[in-house]
Order: C-alpha cells, then structure tokens, then sequence
C-alpha cells in the first residue's frame, strides 16, 4: 500500500522532473547549449514568482505569469552574456561562462531573496481523490495533468509553428539554417528562453508538491534535469520525458526503502550508472566509439 | 589602464628569477613580522587556498577537464583525517598522506566512467560528487557524526614535535605546498606534463602522437584531487574542528574562481587567484557577503576579456565548428567530430 | 614486394551517409602512394579509419599483415603509423620543440616517479627529446623558431612542424593529408623534396593531395576515390589517362 502510494508520488514528481528535463533537453540537446546555470535560473525564477504572490499581494496567476516573463528575460540574459559571443568557439568555453553565472545567481539569490526555506501557498493539498483502497492527492494529478499538457504543447510548437521548425532545423545543422534564412540568434533566444520557463514551471510545480522552495536548490535541479535528459538520450525530448519519470520513481522507491536524506544521491548514483552502461541513453544516438 | 597592470606583471615574471627569491624571503620570515593571531590565521587560510586551488588547477589548467567538485575531495581528506585522528592515535605523519589517498582513489572511480566521455559530463558528475560527499557526511552518523560534525581533532606532532601555534601551522602549511608546486613543477616538465598539456590542446592528436588520453586524464585527475585531500587533512588539524558546513558546493565555486580569476594552466595563477580572493573579502568586510556574486562576475569578466586569468597560460583550446555524432564525412573540410574526448 | 598497409572492403557510413565503401588497397613497404579525388571523396575519412581515429563499419585493416581493425589511434601510432592532418591539428600553445616532443611519446618511458625524482629514465628520455627534437626541427628548416608557440607560425610553417611531430613518433609508414595545401612552390617543393629524402631512407608514405604534380611526380603508386569508392588505381601514367579519373575528376595541371 505505501509502496503504491509512493510509487504514484513517484510518477508525479517523474513528472515534474520530466518537464525540467524537456526544457534541458531543447536547451543543450536541441540546441546544443551547455549550460550549468539551468537550475539556478529556475530557482530564481520561482522566487519572482513566489515573492510577487507571498509579499506583493499579487493573484497567483499574474505573479506566476510575471515570474514567467522574468525567467524569460533572464534566459535572454543568459544567452547574451555565456552564449553570443562565443556562438563558434569550442564548447569548452560555455561551460566557464555558465558555471560563472551559475555561481553568480545563486548568490545574489540568495541575497535578494534570503537563504531560508519557503512555504508555499497550500493550493487543493486537502483534497483527496479516493480510487478504491488508495488516497491520492488531487494536486498530484493537477500535476501530473499540468506536466502533460506542456509536453503535448511543446510538440505543437515544435512541429506545427514556424518557430518549432526553426528550432528543429538548428539542431540538426546550424549552418544550413542559417544559410536557408533562419535568425539563428534570434531562434536559440527564444529556444533557450523556453527551455528556461518550462523549468521554471517544473520549479513551481515542484514546491506545489513539497509545499517548499529553497534558493540553494539550483545545483539540485540542474543535476536531475541533466541526469534525466542524459538517461533518456540527450538528442531526444520523449527520451527526457521517460528519463524524468525514471529519476522519480526510483528517488521515491529508494525513500521509501531507505530514509529520506538519500534522496539526492540517487539522480548522482542513476548518472553514473548510465555513463558506464551507456552514455548514449535509452534512446539517443549510439555516440560515435 | 589595465593593458599597463598585464604588460607589468608579463615583465616582472620575466625577471621572475629576483622576484621569487624576494617573495620567498618575505614568505618564510612573516611569521616573525608580527603578532597578530588573526592574520596569521588568515595566512594560515590563504595557504591552504593556495594548495586547493593548485591542485585543482593541475586538472582544469593542465588537462582542461572542468573539475566544479573540488570541495568534495578537501571534505574526504578532512573527515578522512579526523575520523582516523579522533579513534586511532596514529601519527599525523601516517595519516595526512593517507587522506590524499582517499580523496585520489574516489576519484578514481569517478573518473572512470566519465573521462572517456565528453567534458560536459564530466563536469556535472563532479558538481553531483561534491555534494553527494556533503549529503553523505550529514547521514552516515555512524562514522561521521552527522551534522554535528567532529571536534577534538588532536595537534599534529611530528617526530616528537609538537605543533600546536598558528606559527608551527603556518611553516607546516608552507612546506606542504611547496613541496606540492615542486613536484607539479617537475612533472609538468616531463613527458607527463606535455602528455597533459597535449590532451588540453587537441586531444584527438594527442591520441594520434600515441597518447593514452585516458590513462593521462586519470593520472592527472588523481594528482590533482590528491592534493585537495592533502589540503583537507591539513585543514582539519589546523580547526581542530570539522562539519559538513565547510564543504558545501560555495567553497568548490570559490576554488574554481580562483583558478579561473588568477589564471590557468600556469604555477603562479592559482597563487594569485588564492591570495586576491581571500584577502579582498576580509580587506572589504562589507563586500563579505557578496563573495561568490563578485567571484561569479570576476569569472565572467575575465572569459569575456581575458581567458588565460590574471598570470595563466594562454589557452584558449582548438577552434571547432559545430559537433554532431554523425556529421563528419560530408565533407572533406569537416572537423573530426569523434565524440568522446572534446 | 611486401604488403606494409592493406584493407579488405573497407567500410564507413555515417548512417545513411557512405563516407568509404569497399575500398580495398595494398601499400607495399618502401613507396609513395598517393590518394586523390574530388572533395568529398572520403579521402581523410579513410585515412580517419586506418589510424582507428573512426571505427570501420565493414571491412578490415592490416598494417605488416597484423589485423589492426577498430585498434584505438594511441595503439596504432605505436604500431608504427603515423599521420598528419588536413586541418593542421598542432598543439597551439605550445612551443615548437615541445610540439615535437611529444611525437616522442611512444618511444620514451618517464613515470611520474621518474619525473618526480629525475631518474635515470627522465634524464635519459630529456636528452633524447632535446637531441631528436633539435634534429627533426632542424630537418624540415624551423630551427630559429624552435621556442615559439606553434600558433604563432606561418601557415607554411605550421605544416612542416605538424610533418616533423609525425615522423617523432619514428614510424614505418607515415600519412600525410594534404601537405602542401596554401604552400607556395618553394615551400611545396621543400616538403616534396623532403618526402623524397625520407622516402628513400625506407619510410613509406601515404599521401593525400590535390596539386597534381606534386602526385604525378611524388608517387609510385595512385588510388582514386570518388563518392568514397575505389574509381581506379596504378601508376600515375596509367591513372592520368584512365576515362574513369578524366570524367570523375579533370586535375589541373599546376
């Protein structure tokens, strides 16, 4: 009974973590941007939100929406001061300038926003849907339903927009997008911009489902986000998806078998389990030997 | 105004030879220059920075693989030093050697799986270790007593020497690293050394001039994660005291920053970024608190302006276009795209 | 005369892409042979395979009849063969010398104990670095710039030095891409009479070119690739007026 209820806890929190994967996954799969401040924008992100709604006053929905506006502003940020000008170095060079971010946002967020933990605003945590023998939380299938509905919009975007199409034809070959008239800066913004907001939804998601959001949890974040996508195969967006569902069952499963300060570990030891079995993932290119 | 500073510090280390000889008079005689216990407490940190970020700098300025998790191989020789200190009376002669060890062989599990694989993963299995030490250390009560951290680290002594001032720990940390700036010295003038720096430059010739990339990366990755341990059990004799707090991700992020802000690929720079990055917090008390968002930016200013750092090597890497699994073969001018090693 | 280098239908696709197919050729021991073909022929790619650089998807290669499919490059280099490339892949920020020396890699034994404590092995191994180093620098005429950072060197320069790492490593069949590309006719002839020297000092050489006297006069032996396909093959006078090569690819005669 618990181990069913904690592996539906699992599936919701997969959830989330999936929809951070997504937006990794078009950042540095589709894309092929390095990034380590994935995390980090996120947190901070959440906490605009969070701030507008706790301490401005604000209707969730606008703070959240404002929130979001933010993070898209911060991701074009990003973008100009780790990415532009290094759009042809080696990729080396976008891992210093987003550990140099990383390292600065987290603390400024943490100054601006203080290092203690947060509640969230307790939305439907007291409504339960019985199934039979079993209590599930119905905030746990708004979730779950929310983090659905992003996947199924993202693949509107990606295949029925004339953005998604850029997007995808700067995955496969920078150059010829460019070449058949593509702003190719204009589209990694936005692609890393959206990448970033889908994390942030995850965020809120996330502290909807822990009641809890801390401005030290970006490293947190941006290491799941990253162990999801590689699980699932870098190249590919449904692979994150499976990849994210996998890191929350098997974190819930290890709690609820172990204790709960392991919780962290598993996303590490699922990483390296991946790295030495198999790098490519379950569903990217077998990488060259 | 800043192209002066460069071009003065360029000459003063051409004429390094007066300089070092100087520097080290200063160096060694300090202690005798004053009486103050709270600077020599801060010297004492310096050198220990001094240590990490060169060990650190042997991975990310020598190979150019991006080690964001040092703190999590200080933390293994501190805790390696105070466990075994505080239950076994060995002698801190057997144990601090010892505790780089560890941090080495933990690496070397680390680096097994990643090192053969593209720097990106390396880097995050790194950023994970480093806080999987630190969530590690808060739950296995048994051996490290959780958040409550171990005190009662005794002196170290040596040969019936007893080291128990700031004075003795400030002489027992210089000789720690020069002893580890000797050995680097020497091994980054052999084979070795060139090995490394090959792998740094263009790994893929390296391997055709018949380097084994991944035999050197672990050597390298060892080294350098060796002397992080050194630093730890050193640190955890000189506190006498050790928790979990000293070993959270901010301190690997200050480690890098010094390396990155003082230079790479070079023996002096970590000194450089060790010394400005200590002594700027405690110069501007009111600064103190926005240490790591002035370390943030300092590394953002300097890849966007200067790469190598303040005393580094230039090294900017090899020019790449755009990296695919399978894009190579369409046309001859295409760059070699193998994907492991990058 | 003796096989030194030879490939059993050898094969590379990048998916659906046929980067080499079925190229099978036979190197004997001691001569020139050139490869050429339009851009795109799979030229480098095939020499990518040889050097286990890529791993073949069919086929097989045999260095002194040895099978060394799929071998790692670092085996394959100190199994004797020895490469330079087209994109000239020098260590930027190194010296000359030190470029060179690492070439000597295989061929030295320093350990990190050695290093440490400056053995016998380290002294051994530095003089014989310095020695030959100074030598091969001397050979191919960049003994003045012998401390300067590779990144630093004329174009011309670069490809000597990237010529002189190669041979470092003391091979017995040395592949060269492209040598002379972006050479004025001095510096080619230079490094085509240098070719020649080694040559006939018994090193075989493998040779990607498209400056076609350079190939006509250079080598023994021709391999014409197109659409990584083995379109003909024999000596230079036989390959100039094979239909197949005229249509495929008009050289121009420099």
């Amino acid at each position: 009974m618990y181990y069913i209820e904690q592996l539906f806890n699992g599936i919701t929190q997969g959830s989330i973590y999936a929809l951070m994967a997504i937006g990794y996954s078009l950042i540095f799969g589709t894309l092929g941007l390095v990034t380590f401040v994935y995390g980090e924008v996120v947190v901070f992100g959440v906490f605009v939100g969070y701030y507008l709604y706790a301490v401005v006053g604000l209707n969730f929905g606008v703070a959240l929406a404002l929130g979001l506006v933010v993070t898209w502003g911060v991701g074009i940020i990003v973008d100009k001061v780790c990415y532009e000008k290094f759009r042809n170095a080696p990729r080396l060079i976008m891992l210093i300038t987003t550990i140099g971010f990383a390292i600065f946002l987290k603390s400024s967020t943490q100054i601006v926003f203080g290092t203690q933990q947060r509640n969230m605003p307790d939305i439907l945590g007291h409504v339960f849907l019985n199934i039979g023998n079993f209590r599930i939380p119905f905030i746990q299938i708004l979730i779950i339903l929310a983090c659905i509905s992003f996947i199924i919009g993202l693949q509107l975007l990606l295949y029925r927009t004339r953005i998604g199409t850029a997007l995808r034809a700067l995955s496969m070959d920078k150059d010829a997008a460019f070449l058949v008239g593509v702003d190719v800066d204009r589209v990694i913004k936005f692609g890393h911009s959206l990448g970033c907001v889908l994390g942030v939804f995850g965020g809120v998601l996330l502290g909807v489902f822990y009641n809890a959001i801390n401005p030290i949890m970006g490293p947190n974040i941006g290491l799941k986000a990253f162990t999801a996508t590689v699980l699932g195969g870098i190249t590919s967006i449904p692979g994150a998806v499976i990849g994210g569902l996998i890191l929350g069952v098997m974190e819930n499963l290890t709690v609820a078998v172990f204790s709960a300060g392991y919780r962290d570990i598993i996303a590490f030891i699922l990483l390296i389990t991946v790295l030495v079995i198999r790098p490519s993932g379950l569903f990217g290119r077998k990488l060259e030997s | 105004m800043m192209d002066q500073v460069f071009s003065l510090i360029q000459k003063l280390r051409a004429k390094s030879v007066y300089f070092l000889v100087l520097i080290g008079i200063f160096v060694l005689i300090f202690p005798q220059l004053t009486d103050n216990q709270y600077i020599l407490h801060i010297s004492i940190r310096i050198l220990i920075y001094m240590l990490l970020a060169s060990s650190l700098n042997m991975i990310v300025g020598y190979t150019g693989q991006y080690n964001i998790g040092q703190a999590g191989f200080y933390a293994i020789g501190a805790y390696t030093a105070a466990i075994i200190a505080t239950r076994a009376g060995y002698s801190f002669l057997l144990i601090l050697p010892l505790c780089g060890i560890m941090a080495a062989s933990m690496s070397a599990f680390l680096g097994f799986p990643t090192l053969r694989l593209r720097g990106i993963f390396f880097a995050f299995t790194t950023l994970g270790f480093s806080e999987v030490v630190r969530l590690t250390i808060l739950n296995w009560r048994t051996l490290t007593r959780g958040t409550f951290g171990i005190p009662g680290i005794p002196l170290p002594e040596i040969v019936n020497f007893q080291i128990s001032t700031n004075n003795h720990f400030y002489y027992l940390g210089l000789f720690l690293l020069v002893v580890m700036l000797f050995i680097s010295h020497r091994l980054i003038n052999s084979r070795i050394g060139r090995a490394w720096v090959a792998i740094r430059e263009d790994e893929n010739a390296a391997k055709a001039m018949g380097v084994e990339t991944f035999k050197y990366k672990m050597i390298n990755l060892m080294y350098g994660t060796f002397w992080a341990g050194i630093a730890g059990g050193f640190f955890a004799y000189f506190a006498g005291y050790i928790s979990a707090d000293s070993f959270i991700l901010d301190e690997s992020f200050a480690i890098l920053a010094m390396v990155l802000v003082g230079g790479k690929g070079t023996l002096v720079g970590p000194i450089v970024g060790a010394i400005i990055l200590t002594i700027l917090p405690e110069l501007v008390r009111e600064i103190a608190r926005y240490r790591l968002v002035i370390f943030g930016i300092a590394i953002l200013v300097m890849v966007h302006y200067r790469p190598q750092g303040i005393a580094g090597a230039k090294a900017e890497g090899r020019r790449i276009d755009v990296e695919k699994e399978y894009e190579a073969g369409i046309s001859e001018n295409a760059v070699e795209t193998t994907a492991p090693g990058n | 005369m003796e096989s030194i280098l030879r490939t059993e239908n050898l094969c590379k696709y990048f998916g659906g892409l046929k980067a080499v197919q079925d190229v099978s050729i036979n190197v004997s021991k001691g001569i020139i042979q050139g490869i050429i073909g339009p851009n795109g022929a799979g030229k480098t790619t095939l020499f990518n395979v040889l050097t286990g650089t890529y791993n073949s998807t069919k086929g097989k290669v045999y260095f002194k009849d040895r099978n060394i499919t799929n071998f790692k490059p670092e085996k394959v280099t100190k199994l004797g063969i020895s490469r330079t490339f087209q994109n000239i892949k020098l260590f930027k920020n190194m010296s000359v010398l030190d470029n060179v020396k690492i070439g000597f890699h295989t061929q030295t034994k320093t350990k990190m104990l050695d290093a440490i404590f400056h053995t016998k092995t380290y002294k051994n191994d530095d003089r014989i670095c310095e020695e030959r180093g100074q030598e091969l620098i001397e050979r191919v005429g960049l003994s003045d710039l012998k401390e300067e950072f590779a990144s630093n060197l004329a174009y011309g320069n670069q490809r000597k030095l990237e010529i002189a790492r190669a041979l470092a490593v003391n091979p017995d069949i040395l592949l060269v891409d492209e040598p002379t590309a972006g050479m004025n006719h001095i510096e080619t002839r230079n490094v085509v009479e240098l070719l020649e020297k080694l040559n006939s000092e018994g090193l075989t050489v493998i040779i990607i070119e498209h400056d076609m006297s350079v190939i006509m006069n250079l080598c023994h032996s021709i391999l014409v690739l197109n659409h990584g396909q083995k379109i003909s093959e024999g000596s230079p006078e036989q390959v100039r007026r094979d239909e197949n090569v005229i249509e495929a690819y008009l050289g121009r005669e420099e």
